[in-house]
């Protein structure tokens, strides 16, 4: 693992920022939103695949592939959580003092 | 946590770019992670005794193929590759290397090259073997056709090393260690040869044994060429030491009155058993010859030339090598045309000259004629066949030592002897008068040993 994140610190990093922005952008964005089914699936196809690369049944390339995958992507979601986090902050700080004058 | 919930709703749109990035990544990142995957699981191996190692990533998995020499370190390559950061799977394609049963290795030499073959235990030890071969060698060429093999005797390293050592000391041959038997065959190099192998086997290492040693020697040739023409002996090729070198040259002095001795000789060990009294009857046989070649080769002696007169031919033919077994005799003896009759006066002139060159010589105080002087007695025949006219008297003297009645018998008998000699070799009785004067006409001082023996002498006056 170490010498996954080591390897590709460059496109981890990106990932991370990719999230940064997203999650950012997220908290204030008016379009729609994932259903709840279509979001659960998800959540499963991402078990599934993580389950996969655990047990290590996908060879060769692809295997290592997957496994890039799924480090960039929990880069990503990192990176969406703290950029949200941060900007729910951000508003929350700004959005009261309106109310309270 | 449910806004979290919420604001995960609205990140989907980010993952087109993450799946661009993502393929970037790939595209990029595939071949230098599986070269520096290649390099580290290369150097995680070298320190494991393995040969034909290959290394193939694919990803980051690790296809691990070699040959291993022992089950141990077979686990620990592949233990070795597992650990190494980043490798996701080893495929262990490694196997241990054949055993062979029996354990064999041979060198092999030849005119131009020597050749290793058979099985070596290790890549480091088969690498020494042929660097130890190319070192005793030197410039010989070294085809290495040894294969890897588990199975190999204790010591097996040492027993090859001490053999290779020896192998500069073939001509051509073959060594063979099959477990921990040892067997030789071929040709020594040069004389002694076969012997300083012999000497080294002794150190073979403990546990191995000779099967068999049939290194050959190359054959112990001592020679000898008489040559009229500039009246000479030459001896050439080796004799065993010193001391019968000594014994050689005494007994061609001795036998070949009229030559001059050329010592060629060279000391070698390696000679037959019996060398030294063999080559000296020899040269007794080669002594009466008129011209010749005595070639003794082994335990085989040749010898050509022409004897002086018909009867010394049969003689030499029936003589030769009578007193020696396990000795192979190979006369070539042919006659010397007879020379043209002469008359007395030049007979006498042939006699006296003869016999200032050479003495006949009788066994101390007794009438029995010396071996070594059949050379000369020949000659005197030869003589003698030359003037079947004359009448010749054979004078026998004595030194001053002893009494006189003693003397005058002994000078008698030996004056009889020589002539029963003449008249045995064919010449007629009739002709011959056997006479003694003891030490009454002596030619030097009795006083001194070389005085003495000139006064020991026969005389053939022809009347």
């Amino acid at each position: 693992m170490s010498y996954l994140l080591s390897f590709h610190w460059g496109w981890l990093v990106g990932a991370l920022l990719l999230g940064l922005a997203m999650g950012w952008i997220a908290v204030v964005h008016r379009g729609r939103a994932t259903s709840k089914v279509v979001a659960i699936w998800l959540s499963v196809l991402a078990v599934a695949l993580v389950a996969a690369a655990l047990a290590r049944v996908i060879p060769g390339r692809a295997g290592y592939w997957l496994d890039l995958w799924l480090i960039m992507f929990a880069c990503y979601l990192a990176g969406c959580a703290v950029g949200s986090w941060l900007r729910d902050r951000v508003v929350s700080r700004t959005a009261p003092a309106p109310e309270a004058s | 946590m449910h806004k979290l919930f919420r604001w995960a709703g609205k990140w989907w749109p980010g993952i087109v770019p993450l799946v661009i990035m993502w393929g970037f990544a790939a595209w990029i990142n595939t071949a230098p992670l599986e070269a520096d995957l290649a390099s580290r699981s290369t150097a995680a191996v070298k320190d494991t005794v393995l040969d034909r190692t290959r290394i193939a990533v694919d990803g980051r998995d690790v296809t691990l193929a070699a040959d291993a020499f022992s089950e141990e370190g077979r686990r620990s390559a592949v233990i070795a590759v597992e650990v190494v950061p980043g490798v996701r799977l080893v495929n262990d394609q490694s196997r241990l290397v054949a055993e062979a049963k029996p354990f064999v290795w041979t060198a092999e030499r030849d005119v131009v090259r020597v050749t290793l073959g058979g099985s070596a235990p290790l890549p480091a030890a088969k690498a020494r073997l042929v660097e130890a071969a190319r070192r005793d060698l030197g410039g010989v060429e070294v085809a290495d056709r040894m294969t890897l093999a588990r199975g190999a005797p204790p010591r097996f390293e040492n027993a090859a090393h001490l053999l290779l050592a020896q192998i500069a000391r073939l001509k051509d041959g073959k060594m063979t260690i099959s477990d921990t038997n040892v067997s030789l065959s071929g040709m020594a190099r040069e004389l002694g040869g076969r012997e300083a192998i012999a000497a080294a086997l002794k150190n073979l290492p403990e546990g191995f044994s000779i099967a068999a040693n049939d290194i050959k020697a190359p054959p112990y040739v001592f020679q000898a060429n008489k040559d009229p023409v500039a009246t000479t002996l030459t001896l050439t090729g080796y004799v065993p030491d010193n001391n019968v070198h000594a014994t050689i040259a005494t007994a061609a002095a001795r036998k070949f009155f009229n030559e001059k001795v050329t010592d060629n000789l060279k000391a070698s060990v390696g000679a037959p058993s019996g060398f030294g009294p063999a080559v000296v009857a020899a040269l007794g046989a080669l002594s009466r010859l008129s011209t010749g070649t005595l070639v003794v080769s082994d335990r085989e002696v040749k010898l050509s030339g022409d004897a002086l007169y018909e009867g010394a031919a049969a003689e030499i033919r029936a003589s030769l090598g009578k007193d020696f077994k396990n000795w192979q005799y190979k006369p070539e003896i042919t006659v010397k045309p007879a020379a043209g009759p002469v008359d007395g006066t030049v007979c006498q002139q042939l006699f006296s000259e003869l016999l200032t060159k050479g003495k006949i010589r009788f066994e101390p105080k007794r009438a029995a004629l010396d071996a070594d002087s059949a050379g000369l007695l020949d000659y005197l025949i030869e003589t003698a066949l030359r003037c079947p006219n004359a009448n010749i008297e054979i004078v026998g003297h004595t030194d001053a030592d002893g009494e006189d009645a003693f003397n005058q018998a002994l000078s008698e008998k030996r004056a009889q002897t020589v002539m029963d000699y003449l008249v045995k070799a064919g010449l007629p009785a009739g002709r011959f008068t056997a006479v003694g004067y003891g030490s009454t006409q002596p030619v030097a001082g009795n006083e001194t040993d070389e005085g003495k023996a000139q006064n020991r002498r026969i005389e053939f006056l022809v009347r």
